[in-house]
């Protein structure tokens, strides 16, 4: 069987810095894939690669079987892959309702939007992250926490099959975390793939079925949370950070 | 009013509707009604073609964000084809306007394709080349354009300037309508999206070139026909007239005086600029720079979105609050205008609560 989306041999070079670096990676149809690493390890690079924003140096994407690297970013999300940003870019200047109208109209394929309602369905997306009172606000009227809910609805508004999300519960309070994971289980549950790239360890552990870490733009390890958080690798590559074996409460968002 | 209401497409409240076509007819029964002097019926006409030129010019100086400082090639473009067209087969005027429309949007996306990628300075740079290259090319081009001594447009086949007034009209109401539709559909939202962040926009599947381009293809074509409606109007026009950079400039300056982004400001930026250009400038020429640079100052300084800005301001000082933000930002900003909502939301929120009320 093949993964749903894979990536073959990916590499991703800023001038000598190796990001990312002939990486092999695979998500399976309904399936959370944490990505870990420390700062700089190349996971906000991988999903650029991955969902197109930019393209990879060498190396393949493949959404079902079919490369999709290549192309610009507008291709990827029609085909189904959404990827969200570590600092969040909400479009400032609509309002939370319009930013979520921008991925429905322009990341759906017509096809997908036939026989639906786009208003409705919006202002489903609205409540399902908790954004119904603030709709027609500007996303800067927004705590960081309602912006990371925008930014989450407008890439779930693209109806992807694959959903990458960047660090969206880093900087949360923990009731704030708390909900976040509770939707990521929903939106699996509804159907959607994910890679989640996370430093909260407790969160990232827990809700995964499967982790993968890099450092230095390699994959250094990939396997059950449980077998990764006792990697002596892992442990290596996090050195004086010990939130890997012992999960800590809370981190800070740099 | 609900049937309506339900009728028409989200975008389109019929309030909008409602004002337009009153708008129109009484634009269109005025002359019959008021019989004003023959002067300023043609001015009129005239400033119609401005208006639509503003507003075309703002789709891609307002919608998109680019400041184009060449519009005249597409203006001189439109002019040139649509009279040489006129000249060589005597078909009907409209014709020849709106191949010449064409002919000038192609041309503008010739140039733009290449240019759009550049950001802020770099593209209104670029397009003070393209402008001045154009103007040069054309002015040596005498077979086509009559070099310094012009091209005098046929009598046969042309069109009176008295009707002008009313084809003027049709065209104002069809910049309207499509600065109306540009900005409120779906369009709108993308194009929006692409001056917040261009990146962030593809992220979710807006195709910013496509963009792009069709905004310059349709502002090169309605400029051109502009440019093909001014010839048919003076009946004669020459390179230097036609593509000069004050020609460009002038575009600029409506849509800046008005109101970037905006659909009322270009038209206000218009007719401002006919009125000032008639009785002031024709008086005192020698204040044509001053009194523009002058008001430019004054916008950036305080009132980016111009006499639209300022209007707004004045409504909501007598209490109107519209919903949302109203423009795609102001001169020298590609960040939020947005001036309307905020302060109050904000006030209700403390810093780190969630704050959706279940
Ligand atoms: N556009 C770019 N140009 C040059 N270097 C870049 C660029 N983007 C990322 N890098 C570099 O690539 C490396 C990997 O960065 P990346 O953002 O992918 O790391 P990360 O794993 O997401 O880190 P963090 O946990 O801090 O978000 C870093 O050294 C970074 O400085
Ligand atoms: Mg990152």
């Amino acid at each position: 069987m093949t993964a749903l989306l894979e990536g073959r041999g990916v590499s991703r070079h800023f001038g000598g810095l190796k990001a990312v670096d002939d990486v092999d990676f695979h998500l399976d149809e309904g399936e959370i894939l944490g990505l870990i690493g420390p700062n700089g390890a190349g996971k906000t690079t991988l999903f650029s690669v991955a969902a197109s924003s930019i393209p990879p140096t060498a190396g393949e994407i493949l959404l079902d079987g079919e490369v999709i690297s290549g192309h610009p970013p507008h291709h990827a999300v029609r085909k189904g892959i959404c990827r969200t940003h570590q600092i969040v870019r909400p479009f400032t200047n609509l309002t939370v309702r319009e930013n979520v109208l921008v991925g429905r109209y322009y990341g759906t394929k017509l096809s997908q939007r036939r026989g639906h309602n786009d208003a409705e369905e919006t202002d489903e997306l609205l409540e399902f992250v908790r954004l119904t009172p603030r709709a027609h606000g500007l996303p800067g009227s927004l705590t960081l926490a309602g912006r990371k809910r925008v930014e989450l609805a407008r890439a779930l508004a693209t109806q992807p099959r694959v959903l990458l999300l960047d660090e969206v519960i880093a900087g949360l309070n923990p009731a704030e975390a708390q909900m976040l994971v509770g939707l990521i289980r929903e939106i699996r549950d509804r159907g959607v793939s994910i890679i989640m790239i996370e430093h909260v360890m407790p969160a990232v552990m827990g809700v995964s079925d499967r982790v993968m870490v890099l450092d230095h733009g390699e994959k250094i390890a990939e396997g059950s949370p449980a077998e990764v958080a006792n990697d002596p690798q892992v442990i290596e590559a996090y050195l004086g950070k010990e939130e890997v074996a012992v999960p800590a409460p809370e981190q800070e968002q740099a | 009013m609900s049937t309506l209401r339900q009728r028409l497409p989200q975008w389109l409240p019929p309030w909008a509707l409602v004002t337009f076509v009153v708008g129109f007819a009484a634009l269109y029964l005025a002359p019959f009604v008021l019989g004003a002097g023959a002067y300023l019926h043609n001015l009129m006409g005239l400033t119609f073609m401005f208006v639509s030129g503003a507003l075309a010019w703002n789709w891609v100086g307002g919608y998109v964000g680019q400041i184009s400082f060449g519009h005249a090639a597409m203006f001189g473009v439109g002019g040139f084809v649509s009279a040489r067209i006129l000249l060589a087969t005597g078909m009907p005027f409209f014709v020849g306007w709106i191949v010449g429309g064409l002919v000038a949007g192609v041309f503008a996306l010739l140039w733009g394709h290449p240019t759009l990628r550049l950001r802020g300075p770099y593209f209104a740079i670029a397009t003070i080349g393209v402008g001045e290259a154009t103007r040069l090319i054309m002015t040596y081009w005498e077979p086509f354009t009559g070099g310094a001594s012009g091209v005098s447009l046929p009598i046969q086949g042309g069109v009176d300037k008295y009707s002008l007034y009313w084809y003027g009209l049709y065209f104002m109401a069809a910049a309207v309508a499509v600065s109306y539709y540009l900005r409120k559909s779906r369009i709108g939202l993308g194009l929006l999206a692409i001056k917040s962040d261009v990146e962030a926009a593809g992220d979710v599947g807006v195709n910013a070139t496509h963009h792009q381009d069709l905004m310059l293809f349709l502002s090169g074509t309605v400029v051109g026909i502009a440019g093909a409606f001014y010839a048919s109007y003076f009946s004669f026009i020459e390179p230097g007239d036609m593509f000069g950079f004050q020609r460009s400039i002038s575009f600029v300056l409506m849509t800046v005086i008005g109101g970037i982004g905006t659909i009322l400001g270009p038209v206000l930026g218009a007719v401002i600029f006919v009125i000032l250009q008639e009785f002031l400038i024709a008086s005192y020429p020698e204040l044509y720079l001053g009194l523009y640079g002058g008001l430019i100052i004054l916008i950036i300084l305080f009132e980016p979105l111009g006499l639209s800005g300022l209007i707004l301001r004045i409504a909501r000082g007598a209490g109107y609050r519209p919903r949302g933000p109203v423009a795609g930002g102001g001169v020298g900003s590609s960040a939020a205008a947005g001036p309307a909502v905020t302060s109050e939301q904000e006030e209700e929120e403390a810093p780190g609560m969630v704050e959706e009320k279940t």
